[in-house]
């Protein structure tokens, strides 16, 4: 047996998957061959070094799958998304009030507020101009309210993108002191680009948010026509 | 039945404190085979995510065939490999800018020749490293070549375990896992000469 022969064997061997025969032909040979006694040697050496890994703790994660999570658990972070239920609050009340015919009016007395146009003030009120104008008006408001949420939000996402890149740098680079600088480079390229695909997802994510909160607004304008149209044709 | 299979029976019921328990006994294995795998932590989180997220997936098709373990690691391989081959799509080379395909189509039994007398490497390494040493050596290899290592030094599979799970010759993955350690332990002479 050659000593080629021979290393081509020694992963074998030390899986005890040699038959008896070749085993004992390359015993045999290690027996009198210095260079294949310390390849064997080598490799075993080789293994035991990587089995010194000490284990790592494991981080905090979320280890709850979402379909696990108690409902009141899956809302978001009450610091990002708490407001979003003003302006849906806002336009049931707003509902509400046209439903109920609430009037307003101010009288040398004070502030008076009519249900179902029962006191004090006339059917010409409120008229249905007034109540459009006002929707208007308060469809304009939360677009310029959202509008600047929606900048707020991305500063700040951008501000913890930026802490969250520089973290994952820092422990790269003690991680592989020697990482080259074109690999580093590499990583910055892809952790840019992965943070502009998050910012993209999460704006087109607010708008589809705002969208539908317009969209409610406007089943409430037309609600508040029609209310309107009936008040009109009694 | 056994511990396992009572939290994975109460998991699928929709048990979030079982499936806890659960992920809690096996954590630490699959988080630090995603380590050495990917190389850091935030990787290692992402991996470990997803093995986790994919076992929950699969869960009521467990069937208590093999152990969880098994199971969840074959799981675990697949991930890994399909994380792999999302990051190659962001790069040309490997996450860790290795290109040694030299190195796999090499004969790796080439390089033993007796013209090179050796010292005895029992005395000339200490067996001990630290893991970022280890994680260092691991990081030089190739994917395939460090998934190997993963499966045969860390998660102790045989070579046809590894044939069967990779789809490769058993031959294969004794060739390659040789012409691993070889690099790695080429690695560790460099440094113990400089």
């Amino acid at each position: 047996m050659t000593c080629k022969q021979t290393t081509a064997l020694v992963v074998e061997y030390l899986e005890s998957d040699l038959s008896a025969a070749q085993r004992s032909i390359l015993e045999h040979h290690l027996r009198d061959c210095v260079h294949c006694r310390q390849e064997l040697a080598s490799v075993q050496q080789t293994q035991a070094s990587l089995r010194s890994w000490q284990e790592e703790p494991v981080p905090q994660w979320n280890r709850i799958p979402a379909s696990l999570q108690p409902t009141e658990k899956r809302h978001r972070s009450p610091t990002l998304f708490g407001w979003q239920w003003v302006p849906l609050a806002a336009s049931f009340l707003l509902a509400l009030a046209v439903l109920l015919n609430v009037q307003i009016s101010t009288t040398p007395d004070g502030i008076v507020v009519a249900f179902g146009g029962a006191a004090g003030v006339s059917e010409a009120g409120v008229s249905e101009v007034d109540v459009t104008e006002q929707l208007a008006r308060f469809e304009e408001q939360q677009q310029q309210l959202q509008e600047e949420q929606l900048q707020a939000f991305t500063v700040r996402m951008e501000e913890r993108q930026d802490a969250a890149n520089a973290r994952l740098m820092e422990t790269m680079v003690s991680q592989f002191g020697e990482t080259t600088s074109r690999s580093l480079e590499q990583v910055i390229a892809y952790v840019e680009e992965q943070r502009e695909r998050d910012l993209q997802v999460l704006q087109s994510s607010y708008q589809q948010l705002a969208d539908s909160d317009y969209e409610t607004i406007r089943s409430v304008q037309q609600l508040a026509t029609y209310v309107q149209y009936q008040a009109g044709s009694r | 039945m056994s511990h396992d299979e009572s939290l994975i029976s109460d998991a699928l019921e929709g048990s979030a404190r079982a499936w806890e328990a659960l992920v809690k006994r096996y954590e630490a294995r699959v988080y630090n085979f995603s380590l050495r795998l990917m190389g850091s932590q935030t990787d290692a989180l992402d991996l470990m995510q997803e093995v986790f997220l994919g076992v929950f997936r699969n869960l009521h098709r467990f069937r208590g065939e093999s152990l969880f373990t098994t199971w969840m690691f074959r799981i675990a391989h697949n991930k890994a490999v399909d994380m792999n081959r999302r990051r190659r799509l962001f790069s040309e080379h490997d996450f860790y800018g290795q290109q040694d395909a030299d190195d796999e189509d090499s004969d790796p039994f080439e390089q033993f020749s007796s013209d090179h007398p050796q010292q005895d490497p029992a005395v000339r390494f200490s067996e001990e490293r630290s893991n970022n040493d280890i994680n260092r050596y691991l990081a030089a290899l190739s994917w395939d070549q460090r998934l190997i290592v993963e499966l045969k030094v860390f998660q102790s599979h045989t070579f046809e375990e590894i044939a069967e799970l990779q789809s490769i010759p058993a031959n294969t993955a004794k060739t390659r896992f040789y012409s691993a350690l070889k690099k790695i332990r080429g690695l560790m002479e460099q440094e113990h000469d400089m």
